[in-house]
């Protein structure tokens, strides 16, 4: 076989493994799409009833009207998601900023251990966490669930933006030292206007990572800050499962954090993706 | 002061391990009780599934995941594949919540109305509705599965960036000298990609031990303990059974283990060890 036709022959392969590919990822998604928007009458026929007359936003009415606390539940995700964005990028930033450039004795040390301790189980944390909590009140409240989400945010997002303040060079500093600025406004008058776009970025990802967090919401939450992926479990956990209003829960939920995702896929892509490889 | 913040319940989870917890009107009382969670172990049939099925389940994933991931990433990196619309479709699973994820596999898996089901049977390799979450065995492979989709996706762009970042001089060097595909792929690919295959073994043993969500919403453990990996165990034990230092000692078991997989991630990661003396594999 010539070299082209190999060649050829390998693009082909590449083409129909792609295809694979493609059909394997997207394809559970989109039958969950697809069900959502379907009454449970027709899924449970056999075969599915997929007449395109059945379509039908119905799910979606029935679980954001119902009393099954979806709404409450995205409304809460979104108070407890944006106050970690918030506050990691506040104290992240500046806590990046310098290690990137003060000289911090053993800095680099002391970050890849903070970075060690995202590897420990939650549920290490979560049992001494939970008895402090109760006996603060303070379970079933914001603060209980934003500081917890911010003990893992906090640590990425200062490895990330270090790694974009090191980038700057450092001639755009001294320029400002030279004309009289100090520490504090050198970082707010010139850093963070050029950093705007990682940062943003930035806060997105503990925006993501706060959204989806379902393992301490579990623990953490009683009744009023249920968020929504406890919401999305308790449509699961019926006796008789309503599967169309279970995956239009899941795809509301999930809309707010697929959509910031592939938005922000460039910064997601070569921060995070390539953060943990350089390190 | 951030590390008192993380160290501090590490350091109690310790201690309540050597504790019986109970509640008390207004707080929770500790009764000092030694080793005795941790004797308990040995004897608890719970303890052996857990720690079983928890190895097999992080055996499996990371091989699973590695593997497809370097297929896929490898397919990404060919000219066919360079378009950005497949990283956008990479991205879609990875961010969907972990619970999502869950119930749609919950749904998919369904034994009556499910479309593993029906595509199987409509292919003909099934002879009649398989009850995938029936079996213990089969619930647990099939839990992982879902926790392989989902996991897939961030590998895979992390071994993208690596191939990226491997100098296409070399593959030009490797022509040169008349290496053939699977050469240059055995002495120039998989060279150039040991550190980020090392980290994503490391990384995705980390996250496989963590996996949580799917279990509570697929199986909560069942069908009897089949399902139960040792994080989930520890959940159970202390916020279901109230048993919190028994829960705490659990989760200490497999903090060990976790923590000497950070400690690889660190050294795999920290530049200045690679310099000071090469590793030698």
């Amino acid at each position: 076989m010539s070299a082209r036709a190999r060649r050829r022959l390998s693009t082909w392969g590449v083409r129909v493994g792609l295809a694979a590919f493609v059909v394997l990822a997207l394809g559970p998604i989109v039958w969950g799409v697809v069900t959502s928007l379907y009454p449970t009458s027709a899924l449970t026929n056999v075969p599915p009833d997929l007449d395109p007359s059945q379509l039908t936003l119905d799910n979606y009415a029935d679980v954001l009207a119902s009393d099954r606390s979806l709404t409450r539940g995205l409304v809460n995700s979104a108070i407890v998601a944006t106050l970690t964005a918030f506050v990691s990028l506040s104290l992240g930033s500046a806590a990046a900023y310098a290690l990137a450039r003060l000289r911090v004795p053993g800095g680099n040390r002391i970050l890849l251990g903070v970075l060690a301790t995202q590897m420990f189980p939650g549920i290490v944390i979560a049992i001494p966490l939970f008895l402090v909590f109760s006996q603060l009140g303070w379970v079933d409240t914001y603060p209980a669930l934003v500081l917890t989400y911010l003990s893992f945010t906090l640590p990425i997002v200062i490895w990330i933006l270090k790694g974009f303040f090191e980038a700057i060079p450092p001639q755009l500093e001294r320029a400002a030292a030279v004309d009289g600025a100090s520490t504090i406004q050198i970082f707010r008058l010139v850093i963070l206007p050029i950093s705007l776009p990682p940062l943003f970025a930035t806060g997105v990802f503990a925006f993501i990572e706060a959204w989806n967090e379902f393992f301490f919401a579990n623990i953490l939450t009683r009744i009023n800050i249920k968020t929504a992926p406890l919401a999305i479990a308790e449509f699961a956990g019926q006796y008789q499962t309503l599967y169309g209003q279970m995956l239009a829960a899941a795809v509301l939920a999930s809309i707010p954090v697929v959509v910031l995702a592939v938005v922000f896929r460039r910064f997601i892509l070569q921060g995070f993706v390539e953060g943990a490889v350089k390190g | 002061m951030l590390i008192a913040v993380l160290a501090y319940p590490i350091l109690a989870s310790i201690v309540l391990a050597f504790t019986e917890v109970s509640p008390s009107p207004g707080g929770f009382d500790l009764a000092w009780v030694g080793l005795d969670n941790y004797a308990r172990m040995p004897s608890d049939p719970a303890f052996a599934i857990a720690f079983r099925n928890s190895i097999y389940f992080t055996l499996v994933e990371v091989v699973a995941v590695v593997g497809l991931s370097l297929v896929v990433a490898l397919m990404l990196n060919h000219p066919a594949g360079r378009n950005a619309a497949f990283r956008v479709i990479l991205l879609v699973p990875w961010a969907l919540a972990p619970v999502a994820n869950a119930v749609l596999w919950k749904w998919i898996y369904n034994a009556n109305y499910g479309i593993l089901n029906a595509i199987l049977l409509q292919l003909g390799l099934i002879d009649e509705k398989v009850v995938w979450l029936g079996d213990p065995f089969l619930a647990l492979n099939m839990i992982l599965v879902a926790d392989i989709w989902k996991a897939i996706p961030f590998i895979a762009l992390l071994l993208l960036a690596g191939l990226q970042n491997i100098p296409s001089y070399l593959y030009r060097a490797a022509r040169l000298d008349g290496a053939g595909a699977w050469q240059r792929f055995r002495f120039v690919t998989l060279p150039g990609l040991r550190t980020p295959i090392l980290i994503s073994i490391v990384l995705q043993s980390i996250w496989a031990l963590k996996v949580f969500d799917l279990i509570f919403v697929l199986t909560k453990g069942g069908p009897s303990d089949g399902t139960v990996l040792l994080n989930f165990l520890a959940w159970r034990v202390t916020f279901n059974f109230l048993n919190f230092g028994y829960g705490a000692a659990i989760a200490n078991v497999l903090f060990v283990f976790m923590f000497l997989l950070a400690i690889a991630y660190v050294r795999t990661l920290d530049p200045n060890r690679g310099r000071r003396a090469p590793v030698t594999a």
